[in-house]
């Protein structure tokens, strides 16, 4: 009789464990939560937050005018990366001036260019809160795409410029698995990151073409 | 039962006292690292007194806004884990009372005698345990079924559940055993099934 009572006590544990079982942690909406708890819990960061949303822009526009300038002036230069078959038919002729090679860098590359800069520069406060969010990750993804597509594109023609895409794909690339890591290996991760973008001065580049603009200015 | 262990185990390894003291001034990053250390546990204990997941976001979300709107009034005489724990139990109480008041107004319209747990399919003569089980962990007093998922569902020790419930271990330790005995006896008829 007892055994058969305890044999119904574990059953009974069984089925206990199933009560209103909640989700494996990863599928909890964690992120989400804490969007709704920042707005109403730190309401005074707002005004923050809305300028942070800026940065981007405001880096896009220091570093994009910059590089645009920088190559506007090694377009002029006998350095210059080999003209497309369309540039070269456009330089030959006689009446407009020579197109340089920086016309690639068109506006949209150069705003692409700031908001890497900016995320980067983001990354490890991002990472002190344990994880970057979920408007970090979607932007991450967002400058890898593009990323690629310049790397295809007339932009990565340019030697210095192709280097400079290829270093930040590696990065970029990285950035983006840290959404599917886990703590311990998040952390390794974020350190692999800070090397890569020590060991091949990824941000400093991007800050010498501003220097570099504001130089010649 | 095998107990998770689950609140041990994810102890914060962080220094609370002085990631406080950063949210107090104000820093929204320190907020989102204490959030991190506690919200799982958090989530999961409202999952098992409501047994929905969007109220429990709902719950969630909320004990963490209180938690920080007062955090002022933390005076680190318990652990944070033990004040937010207790912050999670008011607010659920406090709202499962009117969600328990609104089911039941809806089960009477649809005539049923039995009041149904908030998430599940349960009907009133399934005869599946789990089910059965379900329907008598709802019937429990509130206290009882608190202490019964903290302890033998979330792995909470009497200790911890006693900080949180702001009562004796002992009391606590009645409480579990007057739940199981409830729910011994509600099963009763399927424990003859059972050993027969």
């Amino acid at each position: 009789m007892t055994d058969r009572n305890d044999s119904f006590d574990d059953l009974l544990h069984d089925a206990l464990r199933n009560y209103n079982r909640p989700p494996d942690e990863r599928e909890m909406p964690l992120d989400d939560m804490w969007q709704s708890i920042q707005v109403q819990a730190f309401p005074g960061r707002s005004r923050v937050s809305r300028y942070a949303r800026w940065l981007p822009v405001a880096a896009a526009l220091v570093v994009g005018i910059g590089i645009g300038r920088w190559t506007l002036v090694r377009g002029g230069q006998p350095t210059t990366p080999q003209p497309t078959t369309a540039q070269a038919t456009v330089a030959t002729s006689p009446a407009p001036a020579p197109e340089p090679a920086s016309q690639s860098l068109d506006p949209a590359t150069s705003r692409y260019l700031g908001q890497a800069a900016a995320l980067l520069i983001a990354l490890p406060a991002e990472a002190n809160v344990g994880r970057p969010d979920q408007p970090f990750m979607k932007r991450a993804n967002e400058l890898l795409l593009t990323t690629r597509l310049l790397l295809d594109s007339q932009s990565g023609n340019d030697p210095a410029m192709r280097n400079l895409l290829e270093d930040l794909e590696l990065v970029l690339v990285q950035v983006v698995r840290l959404e599917k890591e886990r703590q311990p290996s998040r952390r390794t991760e974020l350190e692999l990151i800070q090397q890569a973008l020590d060991q091949r001065d990824v941000i400093p580049r991007l800050r010498s073409a501003a220097s570099e603009y504001a130089a010649d200015d | 039962m095998t107990r998770t262990a689950f609140a041990l185990q994810t102890t914060p390894q962080v220094n609370e006292p002085e990631l406080i003291a950063r949210v107090l001034a104000g820093d929204r990053l320190a907020g989102r690292e204490l959030y991190n250390a506690h919200a799982p546990r958090v989530f999961r204990l409202a999952y098992r007194l409501t047994g929905d997941a969007e109220l429990a976001r709902e719950f969630t979300q909320d004990t963490f806004v209180r938690a920080f709107q007062r955090l002022a009034d933390f005076r680190g005489d318990a652990a944070f884990s033990t004040w937010i724990h207790r912050i999670t139990i008011t607010v659920v109480a406090n709202a499962m009372r009117k969600v328990r008041r609104l089911r039941e107004r809806e089960t009477d319209l649809a005539d049923l005698d039995a009041v149904l747990p908030v998430n599940s399919s349960v009907r009133r003569l399934d005869p599946d345990l789990r089910d059965r089980l379900a329907k008598a962990i709802d019937a429990l007093p509130e206290i009882y079924r608190i202490t019964l998922i903290m302890h033998d569902m979330e792995g909470y020790t009497h200790t911890e559940i006693a900080e949180v419930l702001g009562v004796a271990e002992g009391t606590c330790k009645s409480r579990l055993s007057a739940a199981r005995a409830q729910l011994r006896a509600a099963l009763a008829d399927f424990a003859k099934e059972y050993e027969s």
